[in-house]
């Protein structure tokens, strides 16, 4: 165990190749060109920098294939890109890390800025049905921590693991404690040692494209069952009690470091992994009259919780990428107990 | 009856040995008949024959359309990615473990339309992978649209009073980085099998555009009667060329 000083996106950086990263494939993009810049030069990573966001997931596909670990990482415009092979590596059960660094959209929107308006475009960006493994941490520290399971939760699943951030964290500087995290091994042979095809056609076996809808509920069936399974070894969320309120104020990323400051008043959860959603949320949301969601777009994790929970949830919505304390106090005082 | 096939499978598997590298049980392809594909798909095998390519160090990536079908074919593993992503699939593969034989077989629209960025920057990159370019001048599995190496003027579904654009110079972008290129058609077997095996060969990015036909969403409009008459239609068009260092619209040939 070391003491030292990282950026967040460093700290993504360092346990990648601590993790057993072997290929780093991406596109420049603020806020997330630091996790490339710290690749660069590390002798256990080959390292491309490629003409855009979609030529950088299809490269590390093919690198997981040929058997290396293989991440990329980039900002929401870029992760819009690369939406269509991620379906593709869900179909053809690929492990890879991407990481999304969230700044403000639409579009180019505020570059650097943070926000957290990507958390639906995690679960439903590529067209048809898959269900994936998202964590996303507040600290320098956890996003460390995270890297290493995003990397494991992936060979487990064979499946992109997405490894959510935002420009507030990602640009944090914390020190932390660099401890040794267990390494999943790949289960994926390589590719030049059998004759196996790769498609992203509905596919059984030899099979390599087929109409049947019963293979494909059952491979739908297959996919939904596997994430289920291995998320469930990850279960992260951090639940703050508080007997004396009523609430439950539910946030997440950079804006659940800003809700500790309301701990008094207020119960607080913080999921890490956000999708699937952690179960336990039901038992502890059950515990109070009022469940305050509060994210940095205009409402997308709530829709979640509602759905999760089936009662209605509260939403304070930031936008603009301004975390200001008074802001949100104002926002925020009505669901406290006394008014 | 059974004795027969028994006497020609064995045939087959013993004389043909390069359609060792097809899964037999796929076979034949689900292409219309007529269509160029199949012999590219032969003239592949042939190349990977003579070159002594294995299981164990060979893997053929396609992206989508008709011969992006073409990956699923092989007795080797083998990947059927997006439309157009091919080449930063086969990037990345060739990246992570040089001792394998990358080989893309895919279309000229997934390969020089949607997908050109790509190939504007894999040859920058000069990454040691083989394209082969199944180049039929049309989008033949979606009926017969104009694709990026269809002729001025040619009739399609898109372009019913004849295509106005320029069809698309490969041989300029992959000239420009100093990469393999080399263009050749389906009826100068001969010839294909040459430019496609130096391609197998050459140390860097190559480039193979084989002129194809596709008869039921190309030929049929521009009133070829069958996939003969497209296939002979080659045969008066081109001339090899193999010694000049920039192809004539006519010519087929190596550059280097
Ligand atoms: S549509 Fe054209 S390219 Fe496709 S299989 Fe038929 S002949 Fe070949």
């Amino acid at each position: 165990m070391t003491k030292i000083l990282l950026q967040g996106n460093q700290a993504i950086a360092q346990a990648a190749v601590k993790a057993g990263l072997g290929f780093y494939a991406g596109y420049p993009i603020t806020p997330a060109s630091e996790i490339l810049h710290e690749l660069v030069d590390k002798k256990t990573v080959k390292l491309l920098q490629m003409e855009d966001e979609i030529a950088s997931i299809n490269a590390i596909i093919g690198a997981s294939l040929a058997g290396a670990k293989s991440m990329t990482a980039t900002s929401g415009p870029g992760f819009s890109l690369m939406q269509e092979s991620i379906g593709l590596a869900h179909m053809m059960e690929v492990p890879l890390v991407i990481v999304n660094v969230q700044r403000v959209g639409p579009s180019t929107g505020m570059p650097t800025l943070p926000a957290q308006g990507d958390v639906m475009q995690c679960k439903y960006g590529s067209h048809g049905d898959y269900f994936p493994i998202v964590f996303y941490p507040n600290s320098v520290d956890e996003l460390y921590q995270y890297t290493f399971h995003a990397f494991n939760a992936a060979e487990e699943s064979l499946s992109p693991v997405i490894l959510l951030s935002d420009g507030y964290v990602g640009h944090l500087y914390e020190t932390i404690e660099t401890k040794e995290y267990e390494i999943s091994k790949r289960t994926l042979p390589p590719l030049g040692t059998s004759n196996r095809h790769f498609t992203g056609l509905t596919h059984e076996g030899s099979l390599p494209a087929t109409s049947d809808p019963e293979i494909h509920r059952k491979f739908i069936k297959h996919l939904e069952k596997k994430q289920k399974k291995v998320a469930k070894k990850y279960n992260g969320y951090e639940y703050i009690e508080n007997a004396s309120s009523d609430t439950l104020l539910i946030a997440y990323g950079a804006l659940s470091r800003v809700s500790y400051h309301f701990k008094d008043d207020f119960a607080i959860y913080r999921p890490v992994r956000i999708f699937p959603m952690v179960e336990d949320i039901k038992e502890i949301a059950g515990q109070y009259k009022k469940i305050v969601v509060m994210e940095m777009n205009a409402g997308q994790y709530v829709n979640e919780v509602e759905r999760m929970l089936h009662r209605k949830v509260h939403l304070i919505s930031i936008l603009g990428g301004k975390i200001d304390l008074q802001e949100i106090w104002t926002k925020l005082r009505r669901f406290r107990r006394d008014t | 009856m059974d004795k027969i096939e028994t006497i020609q499978e064995g045939y087959v598997t013993k004389v043909i040995t390069h359609l060792n590298y097809l899964k037999q049980e796929r076979l034949p392809t689900q292409w219309c008949p007529g269509c160029g594909n199949g012999i590219v798909l032969k003239l592949v095998c042939q190349a990977m024959e003579k070159l002594n390519f294995s299981q164990k160090d060979t893997v053929v990536v396609s992206g989508i359309g008709c011969s992006g079908r073409s990956a699923g074919f092989f007795d080797l593993d083998s990947v059927h990615s997006v439309h157009g992503r091919a080449i930063p699939v086969a990037e990345g593969i060739k990246n992570v473990n040089q001792a394998l034989n990358v080989i893309i077989i895919s279309g000229d629209g997934d390969l020089l339309g949607i997908g050109g960025n790509h190939l504007l920057h894999a040859s920058r990159r000069n990454t040691n992978i083989s394209i082969i370019c199944i180049a039929n001048s049309i989008y033949g599995m979606t009926g017969g649209q104009s694709s990026p190496t269809t002729e001025q003027g040619s009739r399609t579904l898109t372009a019913p009073e004849g295509n106005a654009d320029t069809p698309i110079d490969a041989q300029a972008i992959l000239k420009a980085h100093n990469s393999y290129y080399a263009r050749t058609t389906v009826f100068h077997f001969n010839h294909a099998d040459k430019c496609i095996t130096e391609s197998f060969k050459h140390e860097g990015l190559s480039f193979v555009e084989i002129r194809t036909q596709c008869i039921t969403n190309d030929g049929r409009r521009r009133g070829f009667k069958n996939a003969y008459e497209m296939l002979m239609s080659y045969k008066d068009t081109f001339k090899i060329n193999d010694n000049t260092d920039t192809l004539e619209h006519n010519e087929i040939g190596i550059i280097r």
